[in-house]
């Protein structure tokens, strides 16, 4: 997932846009949780996502579309971990594994697939590296040097499809995005070696699972929602102590 | 192989002097969009070992011209070839014998990539459908570093580089791949003053050389005019003029909008 993410990042192919409507979902949720007015504090969350936006963006120069994505995904957890904090909720079992994951309901099937398609995935990097990392590059250039950039980016859209669909048990259909963006999002602060980001990113996605599926045991909250939450909370880490942002300001000073 | 025997027989038709190495004959724009300038009934032949200027206004349709002669223009009326190879239907072979700069390129801060990994790309097309570059292709390709003077520069994170120092490793990029040919778009803007000076004296160095035929797009004439043996002039989409850079200097002076870069930048 980690893997994948960093040409998802890097082409940016990532979705423009839901961070809104979901904001207000995560604050509707909140005021049902709280019982004080969905719309007010749907309102609240839905404006204070978009003025985060815009500034974190700018400030922390990565594409809006990135910082959308890890925004979506962390409503999104706030929404359910606010929803499972109201005693009447009545979401049946197996419609909450898909839509926030379980860990506890993947089966060693599940883990043969992810196994065997991050062998793949692997492999499938390996073989066409040169071509993805020109096309990171810049995809005018690849194209002009003679690469045909097109079958490559199709590769991608389509690995990225695969990749969420098994990882569906494990973090929820709309939590999936966290762990396609957040990786390799966070490495990207750090390192000017794109060969190091392909590596670290997979690592820092395990870790941050690892960790997010002990705050879910620990607090008794949802797997994916505490998986999300703490990849963004690594990357906002990562965004504050980048050196690679650090050193832009001093230029600036 | 395929690529070997194109090259091959691309190289062999080079050795003919005086022979059409680019041939555009009545190519108009199909499609015309926000990103790219009409151009309209275009008649360009360059011959080998050539150095010709293409001059004229903002958005007279230079950037297209250079395009087409890549084969990266999707679609158009007319006919382009590039060593008698259909620039649409040989798109690959072609561009591995074209090394292109485009214009305004700027890697931003923080961008993953050294500047030899950049020269390096240079040469993936050539290298072949799941293949590694070979020790043999970073040797060329710190060899074309050396020629323009950015070894030194091999391991540096490209976006830390000066805007002159960029457009170097691109030029370096574009000569990684031992192309026949090199388009350069807009090659001294954005350049910091040692930069400018420096440039025109390297892409000298290399046509005379290398033997490069080489095509220059610049809203700027004064540049390298002693070195240039043709200039040709666009003007709304159309070549204007043609001719030896000696007439076509008061032409492009009397032009309102094509400016010396010191009257641009200053």
């Amino acid at each position: 997932m980690g893997l994948i993410g960093v040409f998802v990042v890097r082409m940016r192919l990532s979705a423009i846009g839901y961070s809104m409507s979901h904001g207000a979902f995560a604050g509707a949720a909140l005021g049902v949780a709280t019982a004080t007015n969905p719309l007010l504090t749907g309102l609240l969350f839905a404006s204070g996502t978009a003025f985060l936006i815009g500034p974190i963006a700018d400030k922390a120069r990565l594409h809006a579309d990135t910082i959308t994505s890890i925004v979506f995904p962390l409503n999104m957890a706030l929404a359910f971990v606010f929803l499972t904090l109201v005693p009447e909720v009545g979401l049946s079992s197996q419609v909450a594994n898909v839509l926030w994951g379980s860990i506890i309901s993947m089966t060693n099937a599940d883990l043969v697939y992810l196994v065997t398609l991050f062998a793949a995935t692997l492999a499938i990097v390996y073989f066409v590296w040169k071509e993805l990392f020109a096309i990171m590059f810049n995809r005018k250039l690849a194209e002009a040097d003679g690469i045909n950039t097109k079958p490559f980016i199709y590769l991608i859209i389509f690995l990225a499809g695969v990749v969420v669909t098994f990882s569906l048990k494990l973090v929820g259909g709309l939590l999936i995005y966290a762990l396609l963006f957040n990786p390799a999002s966070t490495v990207l602060q750090f390192s000017e070696n794109m060969r190091k980001v392909v590596v670290a990113s997979p690592l820092v996605g395990m870790a941050t699972t690892v960790s997010g599926l002990f705050v879910s045991l620990f607090f008794d909250l949802p797997v994916g929602s505490c998986i999300v939450i703490v990849s963004t909370i690594v990357f906002a880490v990562a965004l504050l102590l980048s050196p690679k942002r650090r050193r832009k300001e001093e230029n600036e000073k | 192989m395929v690529r070997l025997k194109t090259q091959n027989t691309a190289r062999q038709s080079n050795k003919t002097t005086n022979e059409a190495i680019i041939k555009l004959e009545d190519v108009s724009t199909v499609y015309e969009g926000a990103r790219r300038t009409a151009i309209k009934n275009v008649n360009l032949t360059v011959k080998r070992n050539e150095l010709v200027y293409v001059v004229g206004p903002n958005a007279a349709g230079k950037t297209t011209l250079l395009e087409t002669i890549n084969g990266m223009l999707p679609t158009f009326k007319g006919k382009a070839s590039v060593f008698g190879l259909n620039v649409q239907t040989h798109a690959r072979q072609v561009r591995c014998e074209i090394g292109y700069v485009p214009q305004d390129f700027m890697v931003k801060p923080g961008e993953p990539y050294t500047a030899l990994d950049v020269v390096l790309m240079g040469r993936y097309g050539q290298i072949g459908f799941l293949h590694h570059p070979s020790k043999a292709d970073k040797a060329e390709a710190l060899e074309a570093m050396k020629l323009i003077g950015v070894e030194t520069l091999a391991d540096r994170p490209m976006g830390k580089l000066s805007g002159g120092q960029q457009q170097k490793v691109m030029l370096a990029r574009a000569l990684a791949k031992n192309p026949r040919i090199l388009l350069l778009d807009e090659p001294f803007s954005n350049l910091d003053p040692d930069s400018r000076g420096q440039i025109p004296t390297l892409i000298t160095k290399l046509h005379q050389e290398k033997g490069l035929t080489t095509l220059i797009v610049t809203h700027d004439i004064h540049h390298m005019l002693d070195q240039c043996s043709r200039v040709v002039v666009v003007s709304g989409g159309r070549i204007t003029f043609d001719g030896t850079p000696e007439k076509a200097l008061p032409l492009v002076e009397n032009h309102p909008h094509t400016t010396s870069l010191e009257a641009t930048h200053h």
